[in-house]
Formats: structure tokens, sequence, C-alpha cells
């Protein structure tokens, strides 16, 4: 509609440095971008790599420290380099408004989120209290929040995750501006949570032609909402153009590498292996020289990629479509990669684990001080009942709050169960808190955790750590024994013996999550519970970690109980799966089964709301209403009732009034649910694959 | 002998070089600040090399006069300290020959800077102090007292004359005053004059410095022990215990200091033996402390365990024996060749620890609150490891950063607050060169003399900002990486 007109935002040969007292740090280099009117351009590439100091460049808000150093960033023709700080505040906020990860942090806590949001036309234009507070009413409405008054009434507390992150894309809609930046706005979000609010995000710039920076580093969200998208790495963007182009053309060894080490649901786990991005990512002082992805690529000629810059091309025949890459046209983008010997998976042994009928209640008491008040009962696992075998991977799947995570407490034993048992090996053990089980129990079930920054001390070493955890399993006679069963703990998660004397916070985050995995097979652990182990590492490193659990599975016959939100990996690397809601299991079976229909309403909804970054996957979108309701005070019959979309074919208002019974759809196929067979043969696949 | 003046005959150079510079600095300072008020704000630009581009124009200027100028006013009060070493007796004022007291301070100073400067990549946290100048400023403030401490406790050095001994016709009189032929000691002069008790000041000031130095880092570092043995277990479990162990801090913390000194040195509350049971009590906590801490981490080799923590525990439970066995008191039933010491001061070490403990149990169980809940502790609890290794080897050393800052800033206060206690004449003999004891008599001549009182208090203030500094160094430093 627009596309004739001038661009919006249009950035230069941006350069962007940080200055510190031993040397200046380019964090920006040679970046160029445009955004139309209308258009989103997504910025994608890994932590370090930039994104977001574009997007402070953009800002005009580097701290002391920063600099641009040179080109030029244009705003509807402007400069914005140029701009004194008035002019700046002015366009801030009103023409130019930024959306950042943490929606807590960008709200004042002291603030009811009325004032805040009429705050902004009110500085900005002028407007009087009065018709401020009638475009926050219409703003919130927008934004498709549940009793729009009340919230305006409210502090930022009382609203949760993805109520604030709503409020926070109201305020940065408030004085409709032509620009919205978003920094990684859903990253603090559940999946189903952040499959609402992209969409929203999505409806709003149709509605009131908003563009956007969309900054990321999950190309199927990028996928999903943008038009454009341009590649970083390491300061530099090394590919850029449509989507479609980039996607399904790409032009540079890096996204080529970066879209080989994601999982797709669409494809076949033995055909298309994850490879890993050999390498670690370069520090910014210590960039090579020429192309800075040159020591990590496949393509790589030496004298030639490294012997100084180089530029944006060009790429033949797509709009738009430039590459950072000297060899671009030589290399053949079609030819599939080279696979790895294909590994065996590891033979499906006896049942290790057993849950039956696990429950887990806290009390929770209105006054913690005297334990006067009412008390109430927090149902955090309800009724878990499930097997686990030997070299089994079985994942479980859900949303903060359904309960995994203390499911994962319980089984480790630092909560005892309420009632129902956990047997391993046909010994109970739910009821035997850590400090009593013997030493043999405890090194058989271990725990892999999510955040690799927090997982080590960060005032021990390495090989410490490792050796403590020996120590504490009684293995090794003397401390000559125990050094070298670390130093072979060490080659087994691949990493240097050097690593034994180094500090935690000389490793990088995919290092130190090894580290973590060689201290949980200290013991030689049969069951390792794995925590959402790869979330927090950048997309690269997640194929190398993923990879390496498989690899000792298959060494150890180990059981894998598999904690996951993302569906692409649970589908990747898991035989069966758990999809719990609100400490319920609602669905279980094989990994075909649950990812094919008929499914559980609440899986349907969590597959069609993982972002996939395959052009070719068509995907049913179904966006759940509202939050997950609190288990301190769970909704009444079925705990899914007030999300699903499937209620109103359960006839007599069933779903309101009775938790639904398990039922046995195929063999070890489990559902929890209303809706009668022939509804639930009706379904259709979320996921399709586009004939090609 | 003449009366030393002060700055002698080398001050007919010096005094107007460094009053010039002095007078050119203040005035850019202010021309500098008046008008960078109205200039505008500074951005960094960077040379074409990557260094940083200096600044322009007259604040340019200005900032480039102001830093020679500061360096001018050092190498002046440089030349005081370091000229004197060379030039005879008298000749350089009293400045002078205080700076020569102290040579053994200044070698011990400059070998210490430039051993650590030399070696600073491979000393951590202490090396890493050398890169601010701040901790560097306050680090030799502090090192200075210290060195002093060291050389008259140790070797009797510096003090000029017996710090108890009165010279008749010297009461109060001016610095530099000659002191009558025959008297003993090391100068014929009073260099900071007399107190009115015909005392030397100077000696006094230096002989108080070991009285401080000795007693303030010991009595924080059990204000610790007391602290983390207790601040630690009410972070970790929560609940019930930390409710009642707050209150109880919040109960200590609201009651007046000063009038619990005054009630724990009353002789009718000595007798009943309250302040003695309360050593027994708040000095048990070492033992504890080592005794857990080894225990949680070799249990699991009891060879190597007992081989450690016997001499450990025998030589802290020896110490702990000997400091609270006092003869005369109702804790009095060792022999006397086993008691290592008496400690006349052990009431002001008590109320220094009684008090100065609840502070550091809270911030203890602050910092516990949160790195409790780290992913590494979940770590520990999985592979079964019992609550005190996880508190003190996988919370403690993680806590180390704000407990060392909040360390020095302490024995500041401790230092203050036994000046306080010396002030009031609390627990301590009344001819105590102590800096606090010393002030007080001089308090009652201040009008009239100011010379007596004002030594001890400018070395306690030194002392002071010297341990601010250092803790502000240290946390500066401590947040880089």
């Amino acid at each position: 509609m627009l596309d004739t007109q001038d661009p919006i935002l249009e950035i230069d040969k941006l350069s962007i440095s940080f200055f510190t007292r031993l040397r200046e740090i380019p964090a920006v280099m040679d970046f160029s971008a445009k955004v139309m009117p209308g258009e989103a351009l997504g910025l994608v590439g890994e932590s370090g790599c930039g994104k977001s100091t574009v997007a402070l460049g953009v800002m005009q808000d580097l701290g002391v420290n920063g600099r641009i150093v040179g080109g030029s960033i244009k705003f509807k023709g402007r400069d914005l380099c140029e701009m004194t700080p008035e002019e700046l505040r002015d366009i801030r906020g009103s023409e130019i408004a930024m959306i950042y990860q943490e929606p807590m942090a960008s709200l004042n806590p002291a603030m009811k989120i009325g004032k805040q949001l009429m705050e902004v036309p009110m500085i900005h234009e002028g407007v009087s209290e009065k018709e401020a507070y009638a475009r926050a009413l219409e703003v919130v409405t927008d934004v498709k929040l549940p009793d729009p008054e009340r919230m305006l009434k409210s502090y930022p507390h009382q609203l949760s995750g993805g109520q604030q992150q709503r409020i926070v894309i109201a305020m940065a809609l408030m004085s409709k501006p032509s620009l919205l930046i978003l920094d990684e706005p859903t990253t603090a979000l559940d999946v189903t949570v952040e499959a609402a609010v992209v969409k929203l995000v999505k409806d709003l710039g149709q509605k009131y032609g908003t563009s956007m920076l969309f900054i990321s580093h999950n190309l199927g969200l990028v996928l999903e909402t943008c038009d454009r998208i341009c590649v970083m790495y390491s300061g530099e963007a090394v590919e850029r153009g449509s989507i479609e182009d980039v996607f399904d053309e790409m032009q540079h060894p890096y996204t080529q590498a970066l879209f080989r080490s994601i999982p797709l649901p669409g494809a076949d786990k033995n055909a298309r292996p994850l490879i890993a991005i050999p390498g670690n990512f370069p520090l910014p002082h210590e960039r090579p020289q020429g192309c800075n992805f040159g020591p990590r690529c496949d393509y790589f000629e030496a004298g030639r990629c490294d012997a100084g810059f180089i530029p944006m091309t060009q790429v033949h025949g797509n709009d738009r479509h430039q590459t950072r890459c000297l060899k671009h046209v030589e290399i053949d983008w079609s030819a599939p990669p080279e696979v790895a010997e294909k590994k065996e998976k590891g033979e499906i042994g006896p049942v290790v684990l057993k849950m039956d009928n696990l429950k887990k209640y806290y009390e929770v008491a209105a006054n913690a001080l005297f334990g006067g008040g009412d008390k109430k009962v927090v149902k955090a696992n309800e009724t878990l009942s499930f097997e686990a075998r030997e070299s089994e991977t079985l994942a479980i799947v859900g949303e903060s709050g359904c309960g995994k995570s203390t499911f994962a407490k319980v089984l480790m034993g630092l909560e005892t169960a309420t009632e129902g048992q956990i047997l391993l090996d046909n010994n109970s053990i739910g009821g035997t808190a850590i400090e009593n089980r013997d030493t043999k129990t405890v090194a058989d079930i271990q725990m892999v955790f999510q955040n690799p920054f927090d997982t080590l001390n960060p005032s021990m070493t390495v090989g410490r750590q490792i050796i403590r955890a020996l120590e504490i399993f009684g293995i090794g006679e003397n401390d000559a024994e125990r050094k070298d069963r670390m130093l072979k703990l060490l080659d087994l998660v691949k990493l240097p013996r050097a690593f034994a004397d180094r500090m935690p916070r000389q490793l990088s985050g995919g290092q130190k999550q090894r580290v973590g995995i060689a201290r949980a097979f200290a013991g030689d652990a049969r069951i390792v519970v794995a925590d959402e182990p790869v979330s927090a590492l950048d997309v690269s490193v997640q194929a190398a970690v993923t990879d390496l659990l498989m690899e000792i599975q298959r060494e150890h016959k180990t059981t894998l109980l598999f904690i996951s939100h993302d569906l692409s990996i649970v589908r990747y690397l898991s035989d069966r799966v758990m999809v719990m809601y609100l400490g319920h299991v609602v669905e279980l079976g094989s990994t075909d089964q649950v990812f094919s229909p008929p499914y559980h309403p609440y899986t349907e909804a969590l597959l069609s709301a993982v972002p996939i970054a395959d052009t070719s996957v068509q995907k049913k979108h179904i966006v759940l209403e509202g939050d997950i309701p609190s288990a301190m005070n769970p909704p009444s019959g079925c705990p899914f009732q007030t999300r699903c979309g499937w209620k109103s074919k359960v006839a007599g208002g069933l779903c309101d009034k009775e938790i639904p019974p398990v039922r046995m759809l195929a063999d070890g196929h489990q559902i929890k649910c209303h809706l009668s067979d022939a509804d639930l043969a009706d379904m259709e696949p979320v996921i399709q694959i586009a004939a090609e | 002998m003449e009366p030393l003046t002060w700055t002698g005959s080398l001050g007919i150079v010096l005094n107007p070089f460094l009053g010039i510079v002095t007078v050119l600095f203040l005035v850019s300072l202010v021309a500098q600040t008046v008008g960078g008020l109205f200039a505008p704000a500074v951005t960094l630009q960077a040379n074409p090399d990557g260094t940083l581009q200096t600044r322009g124009g007259v604040l340019g200027i200005l900032e480039l006069a102001m830093k020679y100028l500061l360096v001018a006013i050092v190498g002046g009060v440089a030349a005081y300290i370091v000229i004197p070493l060379f030039i005879p007796y008298g000749s350089a004022g009293i400045v002078g020959e205080i700076s020569k007291r102290f040579l053994p301070v200044w070698i011990a100073l400059v070998l210490t800077y430039s051993l650590s400067i030399k070696y600073k990549r491979r000393l951590g946290l202490y090396g890493k102090l050398f890169d601010s100048t701040v901790g560097m400023i306050g680090f030799g403030l502090v090192m200075f007292w210290v060195f002093t401490a060291f050389f008259v406790g140790v070797f009797d050095m510096i003090a000029t004359h017996d710090y108890l001994s009165q010279v008749s016709g010297l009461k109060n009189k001016v610095p530099g005053v000659p002191v009558p032929e025959g008297t003993a000691g090391l100068t014929p002069h009073y260099l900071l004059g007399g107190d009115n008790l015909a005392r030397d000041v100077f000696s006094r000031v230096v002989s108080g410095s070991v009285f401080v130095i000795a007693i303030a880092p010991l009595a924080t570092i059990f204000a610790f022990m007391v602290g983390i043995t207790l601040g630690l277990p009410a972070g970790y479990y929560s609940g019930r215990l930390d409710t009642t162990l707050s209150f109880i801090a919040n109960l200590i913390l609201a009651f007046p200091v000063i009038l619990l000194f005054y009630l724990l040195v009353t002789p009718e509350i000595v007798l009943t033996g309250i302040p003695s049971y309360m050593a027994a009590f708040l000095f048990v906590f070492p033992l504890i402390f080592f005794g857990v801490l080894l225990n949680s981490r070799y249990y699991t080799q009891p060879a190597k365990r007992t081989a450690i923590m016997v001499p450990v525990l025998g030589i802290l439970g020896w110490l702990y024996l000997s400091i609270i066995n006092q003869p005369g008191t109702v804790i009095d039933f060792l022999p006397a060749w086993f008691d290592l010491f008496d400690i006349s001061i052990l009431v002001v070490f008590v109320s220094v620890v009684f008090v100065n403990a609840p502070t550091v149990f809270r911030i203890v169980r602050g910092l516990t609150l949160d790195l409790r809940t780290r992913d590494y502790v979940a770590a520990a609890q999985t592979r079964g490891e019992g609550a005190w290794y996880i508190m003190l080897w996988e919370i403690l050393p993680n806590a180390r950063g704000p407990l060392i800052v909040d360390f020095c800033l302490r024995i500041g206060y401790t230092t203050i607050l036994l000046g306080t206690l010396g002030f009031f004449g609390l627990g301590l003999s009344s001819e105590s060169p102590d800096w606090g004891s010393t002030i007080n008599e001089g308090r009652k001549l201040l009008l009239v003399f100011a010379h007596p009182a004002l030594p001890p208090a400018i070395a306690l203030m030194s002392l002071v900002l010297g341990l601010n500094l250092l803790a502000d160094g240290l946390r500066e430093e401590s947040l880089k990486d």
C-alpha cells in the first residue's frame, strides 16, 4: 500500500563501539538496514552478536561508553545522530517505541497501570487527563486484556507476566508510533502465552500500520512475525533479504549452519540430524581477519576468506537479498549435509522407575508467622502414574506452574510425596527424603539444571566440583583415584582436561552445561532428570549439548527424563512424551502418538504455539485465551476447561463439573479428556508439511 | 635547645611553592566546576588509532592544568616527607622530624606497594585493588597505621619518649618544645608538644595505634564468626528459626549501645559474672564455625578429617579457654601455667562483638536467602550434601564480596566504637594511650590548648577514612571482572 514511499528507518553502514579503559570494542560494524512503512524486519543472531546494540543505537541510548563511530541512522529522512537531546526526547516514546524482554522491568512498580499509560500522550502531545484516560482504555482493550477498567487501576505486580507484556505493548502503542522496536519481547513468557502475544503484535502492526524492528534469537518467531530478515553474526549483518529468500535460498554459510542446528518438527531425525556449529563465538576484540565466521565455516578457503574486509554483495535474481560471503556463487547450497555415521539407538530395557498415583500437595498458611488463618492446599501433582524404562527418553512437557519441577523435587527426594509411590527397581523411595536415602540411590538419580550460569558454584574450580560429587558418592579409594576419574568424566563430556583447574566464569555457557552433565554422571547415574538443559543456550550450542546427552545415554543405558517446553526438541530426541497441565498428566504416549491426532486439546494448542523455522510447514493457529490458572485456585472440573477450545463439544457442562478420567486411546497412549471418540477422531494434524 | 618550627629551613622554599600551587588548583577547580555547568555534555571521541581523544577548548585546558597542579601538590607533600630523611636533625622542623621517626613505616609501605603492584595480576582481589586509585589510597592509610602499630608494638621504634613519663615544665607546651637536658628520650624535643600531664603527645598517639590495630580487627572477626554462624542457618532454613533469631537481633540492635556498655562495665554487673558468661558464649562461635566447616568438608574421609580437625580444634580450644579464663572473675578454673594470656580489656571485647554481631547476622541472612535459590545449591542438595556443607562451602564463598567490603567498613565502626568507649573511660585504665581516652583528656582544655586532642583525633579519622576508602575500592574492583 505504501511501498513507493520513503523508508521509515534507514540505517547505513552503521558502526558502534564501546570504549573501555583498555581498548575500543567494536560491537556493530558496517550494518545497513531499511524498514519500509508497515514492514516488519526481523533481526536474528546469537547472544553477543550485536542485535540489541543496533536497537539501542536507533534509540540513541548507548550509555557513556558506547558511541556511534561511523555511518548514519535516518528516521523518516532525519539523521538521529545529529539531533539534540531535546529533539530525541520528543521522538522517543512518541515516534519510536521500544519493548524490552523483561516486562516487569519496564513498568514502574510504584505507579498504577493507568497512570503510566496516560503519561505517554500527556507528555508527548499535551492532551488532557480525560482524553488520555479514554485513549488508555481503548489501547488496553486493543491488546485484549479482560476488564480494562480494572486493569488501569491495578499495580504491575498484580498482573501475570503475559498481562504485563501486553501492558508494555499497550504503552508503546499509546502514541501511535511509526516504528516499534521489540527486543526479545516473548523470551520471558510461556509458549502458549508467547503465541498469543506474537499474534497480538502482528495484528496490531497491521491495524496501526506500524513498522517493526523485531529482535529475536528464535528463527521460528521471526518467520511468523516478519516480512524481512537480517541475520547477524559477531557484529556484522551476514545475510539479509525477504523471509522466503533467506529461509529457502540461504546464501551464507552461517545462516545455513544455523538452520541445520535447530530441530524442525517437520523433518525426520534420522534423515536430518542436528549439526552443531564447531568452535566458539569469537570475542569482540578477538575477531579474525576477513570473514568473522571463517574459522567455523565448512567452506573456508585460506588466503581468500581471511584476506580482508568482505562487503555485502547482492544475490542475483532476488529482490534486496544480500550476503556477506565471497563464495556464495560457488557453493552448492542445495547439497545435503554430510551425515555422520548413524548411531543405533540403545535397546529399551526393563522398567527402572515407576510412579504409582503420586500426589504432592502443599499446605500454604495465610499467616506464616503465627500459623493461624486459613490453610490452603496447593495440589502441585495430582495422581501421576507412569513408567520409565532403561535407556529410554521420556519427555515431560508443560508450561510454568504445571508441576514438573515439583515432580522433579519429589523424585530427587528434596520433598516427600503426599500420597502414592515412586518405585526405583521396585523399592519405594517416594516417602524417603534425600538425607535418608542410601548413597547408591542418590547417585542413581541425578539432575542437569537449566541455567548454565547458575549450575556451577562460581567460587570452586571445575575439577573440585566434580571431585566433590565423587567424594559424596564414595567413589575412589583416595584423592589420586578420584582425580583420575574426574579427568575421565571431562573426557566423557568432551572437554579438555585442562579445564579441571579453571573457574566456572572462564567457561562459556555450553561448556558449563557440559560440566553440569559430567557432575550428574559422576556416580554413574541411571536416571537423569534434565530440566530444560539447553533452553538457555544459543542455538548453535544447543545441538552439541543435546547430542552429547544422547550419546552418553546410549553408552550408559541411562533413563533420561527430559523436562522441556520446546516441542521441536522433544520430538527430536524423546521416545515417549508426557504432557502436564496444572499438576495433571493430560496426555501420555509415544512420541508419534502424541504428535499426531487425536490430541488432547492442550497438546494441540501447545503444538500450534511452537514457532517453526520452516516455510514449508503449514500450521494451524490455535491461540489460547487468558493465562494459566493459579495452582492455589484451580478451576473446577477439568483443569484445562478455562482455556479449552473444544469445551462446547462436550454436552452437559461435564467439563465444569468433573475431572476427566484417564482413557486409553491406543496401546500406551492415554489421555485425560471428556471429548467423545468421534470428536477425537475428527481432529486434524496441527503441523502439515506442504507438498513440494 | 631552640624550639622547633613546623617546617624549619626546608619550609622557606617549600611553603610558598605549595601555597601558590594549592591556590591555583583551587581556582581552576572552581572555574572548571562553574564552567562545566554551562558546557555541553562530554561524549567520548575516538582517535583513528583507537585511543580516546582529549577534550578541547578552555575546559580541556583547565582539565589538563588541574592534572599538573595536582601532581605538583602531591610532589610538594612528598618533598616534605622525603627531603628531611637526608638533612641533619632540626633543619626540616617538626614535620621533617616526624617523617624521620616514621622511616621504618615508609620503607615497609614502599616495599609493600612495589611488590604488590609488580605481582598484582597474580594476587586475585587483593591485586585488583591496585587498579583503583581510591582503593590504593585507602589501603595506604590503613597500612600506615598497621605498620606503625607493628613497629611500635613489636620493636618499640618510632615513639620518641615513654608515653607515661611526665617531664616537669612541659605541661601543655606547644609542638616543637625542647625537653630539659638529661631527659630520657630519642629526640631533644616533644614533637607534638606535651599534654596536661606533661607527657609526649606524639609518643602517645603512635602507642595508641597498637591498641586500636590489635583490638578492632580481632573484635570484628569475632563478630563476623558469630554473625555468620547464626545468619547462615537463619537464611537457609528460614521459617521459625529465622523469625526467632531475627527478633533477637532486632532486640539487641534496638537497645542503646552506650547504655549497654555502661551496664557491662559496671563493677556490680562484672561481679555477677554476666560479661564472663557472655564471653564464654560469644567466643565459642569460632570453635563451632571451624569445627563444622572442616567436618562438613571431610566427613567422607574420616582419617583425613581427624588429622586436620584435632590440631585445629585443639589450638582453638586452648585459645578459647585462655581468653575466657580470667583470674578474679567467675570463670577462673585453669591453672596459671595453662592460661596463655590475660586480656584486661575482655569487657571491651565482649561489648564490641555483642553489638556488631546482629548487623553481620542480618547481612549474612539476607545474602543466604538470595543465594540458596541458585541451581548449584540445588545440585548440592540433589547429591545429598549436608545442610552445613551447603551453607559453608556452597553459599558462604559466594557471599564473600559484600562480606569483605562490610568487614572493612566494620573495622572502621569498631575503631570509632573503641574510641567512644575510651572517651567515656569505659573498661580502660585512665592512663591508656588509646585515641579515645586521649581525645577525652584533651577535650577538657580544648579551647586553650588544642594540640593534645587534635593528633589522636586526626589519627582516628585517617584510619577510619582509610578503611572506608579501602572498602569502596574493594567494592568497585570486585564488581569488575
